[in-house]
């Protein structure tokens, strides 16, 4: 599998931490995507005619929406990281995969702006984030009451990794992360998982790896 | 803040939103404070700004009983005072160096902290429990008038306490309190309430 992919891309994030947390590997091709536009030109373009990153090239098959290459991966190699076929946990499913974009263009919007100085109404982006994190902290609260620490069923799905990234990047957009308590265990919850890999400004539970001063005391 | 409102505690999180081993950001009328638990669940506050560089401490990170700086750490121990400096490994950091510790106390499974050591402990609110934490962006003034001219109120059939505190001119941090033992489904209706209450309070303000 050939994975399309930018070190700063959190939709390509999403693919390359999934891809770890299964054990699978990757043929990684680094696109020129800042300043290079590289996703803007004839060769990537033949693959992706909508110019976004990531892709994925799996001999035949040629995917270009994350979450449906978040669904490829798992369907292959990790089908426990996908709903059952209970009606409730597909519906689910579907529902975050589709809510992971709502934070692609909020949040994801707003660090563009921020970052890269992309055209954009910041504030604008910035409100429609906060209000889908609003979203995401109420339902993850609710799961909490019933027990559950994942957004589908009883374990960790490609739902939770849909949406991980540009939430735990919302601050490079300057939203604050600091009023979701439940957001910020759900997201330790996913950094806690074996295999678990950094991008820049998201990184590992460092309390995780042993203790340098371990035998001091 | 005027000096008796520094030894006022103030609802700075839900208890069971801090996990045994974890740090987590909160703020004081004051300035951001990060609160967070020993590996056994002893719970500490302090200044949110690491003495080295001012990284926010509520980023970093606890293993035992110390809070670590994510970013060059620094870490620091239960009185607050520094305990190892990672780059100087051999010397035993200056007694100056300390991340100011705050009082803490835990009722109602609410966090309460305070700028300095009030005399008593947090009021209880007999029978109630913490449910969920939530930011206004909202006076408390707006917030009790929303809710029908008092904090004691009632969130989707629930009887209910708001516990509030005015973090910014504009920003309120809002602690629901539910009788104790309020089965799952009321808890979620009182949840849901609580949001339409911010929405109420939000598009009057
Ligand atoms: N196809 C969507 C979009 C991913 C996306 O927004 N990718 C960004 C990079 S993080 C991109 O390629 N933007 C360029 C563009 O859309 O022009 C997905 O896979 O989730
Ligand atoms: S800023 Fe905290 S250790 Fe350097």
């Amino acid at each position: 599998m050939i994975l399309y992919d930018y070190i700063l891309s959190p939709s390509c994030y999403k693919v390359r931490l999934l891809a770890s947390l299964l054990g699978v590997k990757l043929e990684l091709r680094a696109v020129d995507f800042h300043p290079g536009r590289e996703h803007k030109g004839d060769e990537l373009l033949a693959l992706n005619p909508a110019g976004s990153i990531p892709i994925l090239v799996d001999g035949e098959d040629v995917l270009t929406e994350s979450a449906a290459i978040l669904s490829y991966i798992a369907a292959k190699h990790g089908q426990n990281w996908l709903a059952t076929s209970d009606a409730g946990e597909v519906g689910a499913q579907q529902q975050w995969l589709s809510f992971s974009h709502r934070l692609t263009s909020a949040l994801g919007g707003a660090r563009l702006v921020e970052m890269l100085h992309f055209p954009g109404d910041l504030a604008a982006l910035q409100e429609a984030g906060i209000a889908a994190l609003r979203e995401l902290e109420a339902a993850l609260f609710a799961r909490r009451l019933t027990g559950q620490t994942f957004l589908v069923g009883d374990r960790i799905t490609i739902a939770d990794i849909a949406c991980f990234p540009y939430v735990a990047l919302a601050p490079d957009g300057s939203v604050s992360l600091d009023p979701y308590a439940s957001i910020r265990i759900w997201m330790r919850a996913i950094r806690a998982q074996p295999r678990f890999i950094e991008m820049p400004g998201i990184h590992r539970l460092h309390e995780l790896a042993p203790d340098p001063l371990a035998g001091d005391a | 803040m005027q000096a008796d409102e520094r030894t006022q505690w103030v609802p700075a999180a839900v208890s069971t939103d801090i996990l045994d081993g974890t740090v987590v950001p909160a703020a004081l009328p004051t300035g951001p404070i990060a609160v967070w638990r020993t590996a056994s669940g002893e719970l500490h506050a302090n200044g949110d700004r690491c003495p080295h560089r001012g990284m926010r401490l509520s980023h970093g990170f606890v293993r035992g009983n110390s809070l670590s700086c994510i970013y060059h750490g620094w870490r620091y121990g239960r009185d607050g005072g520094c305990e190892h400096i990672p780059a100087h490994p051999g010397l035993e950091p200056p007694k100056s160096i300390n991340c100011g510790p705050l009082p803490v106390a835990e009722a109602n499974g609410v966090v309460w902290v305070a700028a300095q050591a009030p005399e008593e402990a947090p009021a209880e609110i007999e029978g109630f429990e913490a449910l969920k934490s939530m930011l206004f962006c909202a006076t408390p003034a707006a917030i009790a008038e929303a809710a029908g001219g008092a904090l004691k109120t009632e969130l989707g059939g629930t009887p209910a306490h708001l516990v509030t505190a005015e973090r910014t001119p504009s920003e309120t941090f809002v602690v629901a309190l539910v009788p104790t033992g309020t089965d799952v489904a009321s808890k979620l209706a009182a949840a849901t309430a609580l949001e339409a209450l911010r929405r109420v309070t939000e598009s009057a303000t």
